[in-house]
Parts: structure tokens; sequence; C-alpha cells
């Protein structure tokens, strides 16, 4: 009786150890996220040198009437990036006599307008021209992140009123040009 | 004097008496167990490492990576029961949910160094070096081996965070994993 307990006994023991070997793991795993956000932002670059065309005598002194040669370099924003897709629009006002605000009279006009235009982001540039009712393609989309220069032109000068309107005299005629990169969902 | 002695000689002799009977048997049982190699690791503390933003707002490196502090992660009272054990840590670096390429100057990886010790000499390391485009995010390291059993608190050290070319990071969630395996030696993956 004694004889064929023992005997139990050591099978058992035999058994455990294979049973525990097979089933269980001598290696730990452990995984940890790590996760973080980058938002959409854009920034609209550095400009290249001065922040102003300078157009000069805007008119042809001979006839007081608007020069028909009329341009300016354009401007480079450098560096602009958006980290999403994104529009650009570009919108712009006419260049007005900032002296003389009264109403020009007749014959006379106090205002340039023109077209400006923002390229190198999209495929078909931004433009807004200052004279039209509508500008449908002042804003353009684009699908992808980008980096790179905006050129900033103006171009397509004529008076506000008619070519044949001579300008009033002022020191100062001032327009402005504004170029926004927006990051879209 | 005699009257002791002969008490003595009757405790002596009652211990021999049942002996003397033959109505019982000894025997021996024997008892065999044995304890296999285990290593465990201790639930990371965090599970989870956010980074929250990982770009700059402003300034010169808008867009770009910002200086991330180091992260640190606990697996408490990590051990194994045996002899010879090592420290694998596997890095996969942290990638945008948006999986198109990136335009050029831009990236949508960032790489980052793990770093696992109090384990044995040295430490467990490893960084990944995935490009721009999110391939190849995935880098491990092996450090030394422990000779002895042993029960430690590891720790995982983030640190390094860069990407690659230092570009524009792509707008989106990103997302990586660290991987720290604990076992034998000869056997680190």
């Amino acid at each position: 009786m004694i004889k064929r307990l023992t005997l139990s006994l050591a099978a058992l023991a035999l058994a455990l150890p294979g049973a525990a070997l097979a089933q269980q793991a001598d290696t730990s795993t452990k995984h940890v996220g790590v996760i973080g956000t980058v938002p959409q932002m854009c920034f609209g670059g550095t400009l290249n040198g001065s922040d102003t065309f300078d157009l000069g005598i805007l008119i042809d002194t001979t006839t007081g009437q608007l020069r028909s040669d009329l341009n300016a370099s354009p401007k480079i924003l450098v560096g602009s990036m958006c980290t999403s897709r994104s529009t650009i629009t570009v919108t712009a006002t006419p260049l007005t006599a900032q002296g003389f605000t009264v109403a020009p009279p007749t014959g006379f006009s106090s205002a340039v307008d023109y077209t400006a235009t923002a390229s190198g982001w999209t495929a078909t540039p931004a433009s807004y021209n200052t004279a039209a009712a509508a500008n449908a393609a002042a804003t353009q989309g684009r699908a992808t992140a980008f980096t790179g220069d905006i050129t900033v032109a103006i171009s397509d000068f004529a008076t506000t009123g008619g070519n044949a309107l001579r300008l009033v005299a002022d020191e100062d005629y001032r327009g402005l040009v504004t170029v926004t990169l927006a990051a879209v969902n | 004097m005699k009257r002791l002695v002969s008490l003595a000689i009757l405790a002596l002799a009652l211990p021999a008496a049942p002996a003397l009977a033959q109505d019982s048997a000894t025997g021996t049982v024997g008892i065999d167990g044995r304890v296999t190699p285990v290593c465990i690791l201790g639930d990371p503390d965090p599970a989870l490492v956010d980074l929250g933003q990982i770009s700059e707002s402003s300034g010169p490196r808008t867009c770009k990576i910002r200086t991330i502090s180091p992260q640190v992660v606990r697996l408490p009272a990590s051990f194994c029961n045996f002899a010879g054990s090592v420290v694998r840590v596997s890095t996969t670096a942290l990638t945008s949910s948006d999986t198109t390429a990136p335009q050029p100057g831009f990236s949508r990886a960032v790489n980052y160094t793990a770093t696992a010790t109090n384990w044995a000499a040295g430490s467990s390391a490893a960084t990944s070096a995935a490009l721009r485009d999110g391939t190849s995010p995935t880098a491990s390291g092996l450090g030394s081996t422990q000779p002895l059993p042993r029960i430690a608190d590891i720790t995982v050290t983030l640190t390094n965070f860069t990407t690659p070319g230092d570009l524009i990071l792509v707008a989106g969630n990103y997302s990586g994993t660290v991987v720290v395996t604990l076992g034998p030696a000869a056997v680190p993956d």
C-alpha cells in the first residue's frame, strides 16, 4: 500500500512541470503608446524687401492721365507654409488720393484700379481686380500641405471711372493688397 | 542513591517497548516540484504618453517640431526569477494618421529614442529612424544581461524627438509605440 502511494506521487511530480513549461512564457512584453498632434497652421511668410509697391508718378505729365507704362516689381512672401490643405485669398483696395478726399470735379478721378495677383501657391493664381463687382478668382484652393514662396504682383492699372479722366493731384495715392492663407479641414 | 538509579533505567526502557511490538512500518515519500523561469513586467505608468502639440506655434521654428522634454514611463516591480535576463526596447516612430505621402519640405514622422534603465548594467536603447514619409519607422535595442534573478522598477525614458531633416510637420494626429520585452538573454525577441 505504501509502495503504491509513492509511485503515484512521483508520476504527478513528473507531469506538472511539463504542463507548466508548455503554458507559461518566460518572456513578458508591454506596450506604451505615444501620441501627439500637429495643428493646422499657416504662416504667411516673410516679405522680401520693402512692404510697399512704389509706383512713383502715376500720370503722364503731358496729358494728366494715368501712365500706360505703370509697373512695379513683384513682392515675394518667402517661406510661406500651411501644414494642411488650404486656401489662398487675395484682396485689394484701389489706389486713392489720401489728401483729396472730396468728390473729384467732372473730368477728374481720385482713384486708380488695378489687379493684384498671388501666384506660386496654387496652379491658378489668386487674383482680385479692384474695379470688378465680383472676384470669383480671388480665392484658390490647394489640396495638400505646402511650403514655398508667394509672388504678389499688381498690374492692369486703370483710372477709376475711365482712363479718359485726369487724376487729381495728390502727394499720396495709397492702396492695399492683402494675401490670406487659411487652413482648411 | 540506589533508588535513583532504578528510576533512570525505567525511563530508558519504556520508549523501546513499542518497537519491539512489530505492528507498524515506516516508509518515505518524496516530494518533487519545479519553478519555471518567469519574467513579468509591471504595467507601464503611464500606459500612454500624450505629448500634446508637438509643433511650434510661433517664431523661427513655426510648424517645426518643438522642444519636447524627456518623457518617463515606469514599469514597477518588474521581475525575472532566473539568472540571465535581458531587456529589449523597440520603438516605432510617431507618424501621422494621414498616410498620404507628404509634399516636399514636409514630414509625417517624428523619431525619438527610448531608453530602458535599472535592469542590468548599462541600458537598453533604440532610436527610430523613420523617413519623412513614415517608412522604416521601427528600431530596437538590446541591453546587457542581468546575471541574477531581479525585481526592480524599470524606467523607460523617451528623448531626442526630431523630424527627418527638421522638416515642417504635416498637420494631424500622430502616434507611435514603445514595446518593452523582458526575457531570457538566449531568446532576446
